[in-house]
């Protein structure tokens, strides 16, 4: 345990005493709740009937924040599941009439309609390899496909029509305002918490850098499907309720316009913030519909306006804008305090029984025959290699020879045209990186891959995420680590910036964290893609002493990228050369340096 | 079956011409401009003008040209191009133009549906087949277009500079080319594009605000499959279009209505380059 | 920019005193017209408010009702279910208006009409139908299957000796209810529908449905796609195909025909008001119109004519009720006739009218003439229980 950090945090606890979030979001709940329970005594009927409609708008739009603000998945699809919700229940109640069961029934049919339906999109848009834009599109195309089977529905569906002059649950208008008011504020709160804990900075995290996170050992595409299915139902139980209430449903509801503008409410009143959508919406929709009436044209021209100017100028959306200039004022009065935060606690792991000693001595990496074309280029042919436990291998050779590619076809087995890579033992075959990471492949890249917004705990938190789990619902403050990856933190004096965000750090403190995310993974072999590029020479040395160190004590495989050769020859127990993608040589440091030929091929007169 | 053969190909036609504008902006600038349908809608008022007040019927064609050419330069200098870094924001902000653009054209003219003289009327027997003139001309224009815009890319030099940022921007602005100005030439063409598309298709439909949306949908999808090519743009819109033909025939046009959308997106997961053959 | 922003601040600014002004002015009756400003109804929409306009002047001019004013609240229903719903509820509890008239889609009607029923006042639906809406508070003056089909397809077969049918209807209730009426019909008299296709209300590519035409070769094609865009795009891309079958169209209207220029000739309507009806009600109706809006008259027609009369007719009931009271106003309008550009209508066979059915034919200026007229037929057993 970091004795250090652990006296800190105490002493930032003694310093600060206030309650915990939980206990603030516990009160902001209740006072929303109240509010809900009391507004509608105080406005009138029609203002009621808007609200029950907007907030049934504004729980969607929360949907719509935790997959755009979130988890940066970009939906036009979420008008799609809301509609299924809907249809679902107007059907039901069309075709079988009305009964407390039925309504229940149609809430359950409803969400596994919309999951269903998210499973398929998340299966098309979250595959391995799947941009940010073809996500995008999927969303898109399910909204446009719905609206067309609901008009092929015919009579059944209504078509064009909808349908209309079902009976619904039997609420008045004051009741639906205080379920779907309570819905809402608990909606809001549990997505506040799950957000604001270390599962919800995972969502972040790959938002930033959803490579790193598979590097990491996490599957983000079953992360993003689950994400995604939950935000379907929520779209389903809002679908739920619109029919329920308003006891009409029309094409309309499932269209890609309506996907569209639940982005637009989302982006104005700021994405990521989740308070920002809800009240966005509420505004936004309530004040459509008492300015609709009266300036139709002159008010969309107006939110157009705004829209734009908002995802041009402030792409965070208006609550940022309005918070912070609360706090602006705010700090007039009041002097200006820290912001508080809870300091990361550094643990270390309890060791994992797996190290170097007792898998029976065999080879760490075996790579056979590998080769990798892009069309008819090859860039690989004929790799074979091996290397042990506790042995530091570098790579070698000039650029275009391929060394980056080779660490590719290790980290990810689908990256390969050809032969047979085994780590510990085991054929990687064509695992994603995710599972490679979980058969003991870390990977550190070239340039430093880090999260830039998260702070440099919960980096190394994610990195951990896969081996201990992260909370759902607060924010841990305590992180788990490995003794190699403490010593670095503690070396690089990494462990006073816990809580600084990852992007403000320096260059070298960059590469630091990196490896000391890698080294969280506790695997069994490393491939560092030019760990000492953009170092000072004290930094190169510091790194070269921990490497070497870590090839002794934890019995690391460690396979190196390196173009600095001074710093190949102080660390590495071999070299391989690589030229035009294929090993030239293989072997001790004092040959490699000798060779003829390696300077030849620097020298590039090589052939 | 010459009938269907014949709807295919002027399908594709027009399919072609209302997509090429999109393409040409998302081939340069890696952006997708969901103005696209609100430049469109500019483009069908061009010819209610022209047939307001009284002219030639082809006059529409350049009037909408200029009109979408003078917004979509103002649209590039204001609003797209501080996005260049955020493609996805570029999508959001550029939908929202379309919703001024749409607000605007209704404070001018109104809510309802206007009509534009159709510069051809009436039909010819081809193959033993009495089929729409206009449509016809469609696929003649459609040919000259792609023509066209092969010729520009390849022939001039402003189509080198167009081709080089197309293939590797830091490159090519490395060479000393004006990427900003090729990306505003670009939009600038591309919005005219959009708007000519608008004016003609508006003798097989009607001018109202939201027109162009209803084709923004197919348009992004067929770029998205043909990547940067106009040659992959004709197959798709042959393959894609003939699709939706061939499905609104025989299990009705509601199904036919979501075919380049639906198939659209399976080919991309399939083949994520689509048409193009990079 | 800023002229733009003036003109906001300034509209704002006008509502306010608009809305302080409204109530001093000695307490009119309000009538709400909920109307498809937008969507696929508004080419037909500026029509039905100036005629809803001309019959509020009309009655202002005579005194009002009961020594009130009438006035009208216009609101947009978008042409679809979502947005009548919003209209309705802004007319009914925000506007408070005293009852409504209105001429929609089947879908905005049922939107709008569990709004009526919890707002509780009289509904006039103004709009031809596929008809059997009942609810206490609704009234219908306009035309429903039972009093069209017959004479349109017994025209076709008997007096032109048609034997195949074509049927093409907009994807929405009424377009499916009349045609599956028709075809019925059609399949009874012994003719034969060789095809019924429908595409949605937002659909503009007739293509696959005009080849099926093309290759059925039927005698007549008989449309209800949806008044507006819809009508519009079928009729120019299937005169642009050259398809010469002849064409019957429930729901074109005649000032749609008249825009549609050359492309509308030939086509058969079917309807209850055409502004050649030849009667001393319908000259002063067209004289009033273009005294009041010169012009910028839109042509009267199957859809305006029937809201005119549903305004005067709503004066008339609550004169008679002595009372904008609701219950005494529904009852009411079944007893009153209002005689006007149609011929007297009275709604009072189940809420429903007996009306007098015209088959016309747009001629190559598009103009529209009547062939045949048909008086007082019955609208059948709609609403059996009310």
């Amino acid at each position: 345990m970091s004795d250090v950090n652990l006296k800190e945090w105490s002493q930032a606890r003694h310093l600060r005493p206030r309650a915990s979030p939980l206990m603030r979001m516990l009160v902001v709940a209740t006072i929303a709740l109240i509010g809900v329970g009391v507004t509608p005594f105080f406005i009138d009927a029609y203002s009621v009937n808007v609200l029950v409609r907007s907030m049934i708008y504004a729980s969607i739009a929360l949907s719509v924040d935790i997959l755009w603000g979130y988890l940066g998945v970009l939906t036009f699809g979420q008008s799609a599941f809301f509609a299924a919700g809907a249809y679902v229940t107007a059907l039901i109640f069309t075709y079988q009439g009305f009964s407390a069961e039925l309504a229940f029934a149609a809430l359950v049919i409803g969400i596994a309609v919309a999951v269903a339906m998210a499973g398929l999109v998340a299966f098309l848009a979250f595959w391995h390899g799947a941009t940010d834009l073809y996500a995008s599109v999927i969303t898109l195309v399910l909204p446009i496909v719905v609206t067309q089977l609901l008009f092929s529905g015919g009579t059944f569906t209504g078509s064009s029509s909808g349908l209309t002059g079902f009976e619904t649950v039997p609420l008045s208008i004051e009741a639906w305002f205080w379920v779907v008011g309570a819905w809402l504020v608990i909606l809001t709160s549990a997505a506040w918490l799950y957000t604001r804990s270390d599962a919800g900075q995972l969502l972040v995290a790959i938002r930033e850098n959803e490579q790193r996170c598979q590097y990491l050992g996490l599957n983000t595409s079953n992360i993003k499907a689950v994400i995604f299915l939950i935000c379907a139902s929520i779209g389903a139980i809002a679908g739920w309720m619109y029919a329920n209430y308003t006891m009409v449903v029309a094409p309309e509801i499932a269209g890609f316009v309506f996907g569209t503008e639940l982005l637009i409410w989302v982006a104005l009143g700021g994405r990521g913030t989740l308070f920002g959508p809800v009240i966005g919406t509420l505004i936004i929709d309530y004040a459509s519909a008492h300015l609709q009436g009266d300036f139709p044209f002159i008010w969309k021209l107006v939110i157009g306006v705004i829209f734009v100017s908002v995802i041009v100028a402030l792409p965070r959306g208006l609550l940022p804008v309005a918070s912070s200039s609360l706090n602006w004022l705010r700090s007039l009065v009041i002097k200006a305090q820290p912001k508080e935060r809870t300091p990361m606690q550094l643990r270390q792991a309890s060791e994992r029984s797996s190290t170097a000693a007792n898998e029976g001595g065999g080879a760490a990496l075996v790579v056979s025959g590998v080769e990798k074309r892009f069309g008819s280029l090859k860039v690989l042919s004929g790799i074979d290699f091996e290397a042990t436990y506790g042995e530091i291998v570098s790579l070698v050779g000039p650029n275009g020879a391929g060394k980056t590619t080779l660490m590719t076809c290790i980290a990810d087995g689908l990256k390969r045209s050809g032969g047979t890579i085994s780590v510990a033992g085991v054929d990687i075959g064509h695992r994603p990186p995710n599972q490679c990471v979980r058969l003991g492949v870390g990977r550190k890249f070239q340039m430093a891959n880090v999260f830039d917004t998260l702070t440099v705990g919960e980096c190394l938190q994610i990195a951990r995420a896969r081996l201990d789990g992260l909370s759902k619902w607060h924010k841990s403050g305590i992180c788990n680590l490995p003794q190699s990856a403490l010593h670095i933190i503690r070396a690089t004096g990494l462990d006073n910036d816990l809580d600084v965000p990852a992007q403000v750090l320096s260059h070298g403190k960059k590469q630091a964290l990196e490896l000391a995310m890698v080294l969280a993974l506790e695997p069994k072999v490393i491939l560092l893609d030019e760990p000492t590029a953009g170092l000072t020479k004290a930094e190169r040395t510091l790194i070269g002493t921990i490497l070497t160190e870590l090839a002794k004590t934890e019995q690391l495989c460690i396979l190196l990228v390196e173009h600095d050769l001074d710093f190949v020859r102080e660390i590495s127990s071999r070299v391989i050369v690589l030229h035009q993608g294929r090993i030239v040589l293989n072997g001790s440091v004092d040959e490699v340096v000798n060779s003829e030929l390696v300077k030849s091929v620097y020298a590039g007169s090589g052939h | 079956m010459i009938a269907t053969i014949l709807d295919i190909i002027t399908t594709a036609a027009i399919l072609y011409i209302v997509a090429s504008g999109l393409l040409l902006v998302f081939g340069v600038m890696k952006l997708i401009n969901f103005a696209h349908g609100g430049l469109m809608t500019l483009g069908g008022y061009a010819a209610v003008i022209a047939t307001a007040i009284g002219v030639n019927p082809w006059i529409g064609i350049p009037l909408a040209a200029i009109f979408g050419a003078i917004v979509g330069l103002g649209m590039e200098r204001i609003v797209v191009r501080s996005l260049y870094n955020r493609p996805l924001d570029a999508i959001l902000a550029t939908w929202g133009l379309s919703i001024i653009i749409g607000q605007i054209i209704t404070l001018v003219f109104d809510r309802g549906v206007h009509f534009a003289e159709p510069p051809i009327r009436g039909v010819v027997s081809l193959l033993g087949e009495s089929y729409s003139t206009y449509r016809l001309v469609l696929t003649v224009l459609a040919l000259l277009l792609g023509l066209g815009l092969t010729l520009i890319l390849k022939g001039t030099s402003l189509g080198l500079s167009t081709r080089a940022v197309i293939m590797n921007e830091d490159l090519a602005r490395g060479l000393g080319i004006n990427s900003g100005l090729v990306r505003t030439v670009t939009f600038t063409l591309g919005s005219g594009l959009a708007a000519v598309a608008g004016a003609l298709i508006t003798p097989l439909s009607s001018v109202y605000p939201d027109m162009g949306t209803a084709w923004l949908i197919s348009a992004f999808m067929l770029v998205l499959v043909s990547g940067s090519s106009l040659y992959s743009l004709a197959i798709a819109s042959v393959v894609l279009g003939g699709a939706q033909v061939i499905v609104s025939g025989y299990f009705g046009a509601v199904l036919g209505g979501m075919t380049i959308a639906a198939l659209a997106a399976v080919i991309l997961r399939i083949r994520p380059q689509g048409f193009s053959y990079e | 920019m800023r002229t733009s922003l003036k003109k906001i601040l300034f509209l704002f600014a006008a509502t306010a005193l608009w809305a302080g002004g409204a109530i001093a002015e000695d307490n009119p009756i309000v009538l709400g017209i909920p109307v498809g400003l937008s969507g696929a109804n508004s080419i037909v929409a500026p029509s039905m408010v100036q005629a809803a306009e001309l019959a509020v002047s009309e009655i202002n001019a005579a005194g009002g009702i009961l020594n009130r004013k009438l006035a009208l609240e216009v609101a947009d229903d978008g042409s679809g279910a979502a947005g009548a719903q919003k209209a309705y509820d802004s007319l009914v509890f925000q506007k408070k208006v005293d009852a409504i008239a209105a001429m929609e889609t089947t879908a905005a009607r049922n939107a709008g009409l569990p709004i009526i029923t919890r707002g509780k006042i009289p509904y006039i639906y103004s709009s031809f139908y596929e008809g059997g809406s009942c609810n206490k508070y609704q009234h219908i003056n306009a035309w429903v299957p039972q009093q069209m089909v017959s004479l349109m397809v017994d025209y076709f077969m008997k007096d032109q000796g048609a034997k195949t049918f074509f049927l093409v209807g907009s994807d929405y209730a009424f377009g499916r209810g009349l045609l599956g009426d028709t075809n019925k019909y059609i399949t009874e008299k012994g003719g034969a529908v060789v095809g019924e296709e429908y595409n949605p209300m937002d659909a503009n590519d007739w293509t696959a449905i005009i080849s099926m035409i093309r290759a059925a070769n039927p005698d007549v094609i008989l449309t209800s796609t949806a008044a507006g865009a819809p009508n519009v795009t079928f009729t120019k891309q299937l005169r642009a195909a050259g398809i010469t079958s002849k064409y019957g169209n429930y729901a074109l209207d005649e000032g749609t025909a008249k825009t549609l220029g050359p492309d509308a000739e030939g086509i058969y309507l079917g309807g209850t008001y055409y502004t050649s009806i030849d009667s001393e009600e319908n000259t002063q109706f067209l004289k009033a119109m273009h005294e009041k809006f010169g012009a910028k008259t839109e042509t009267p027609n199957e859809l305006s004519v029937p809201l005119y009369d549903a305004v005067h007719a709503y004066a008339l009931a609550v004169v008679k009720a002595g009372t904008t009271e609701t219950d005494a106003v529904v009852k009411a309008l079944s007893e009153v006739t209002f005689d006007g550009p149609r011929g007297p209508v009275q709604m009072s066979k189940q809420r429903h009218a007996p009306l007098t059915m015209y088959l016309a034919q747009v001629n190559a200026q598009g103009d529209t003439n009547i062939i045949k007229s048909y008086p007082n037929v019955d609208p059948g057993d709609q609403c059996p229980n009310l």
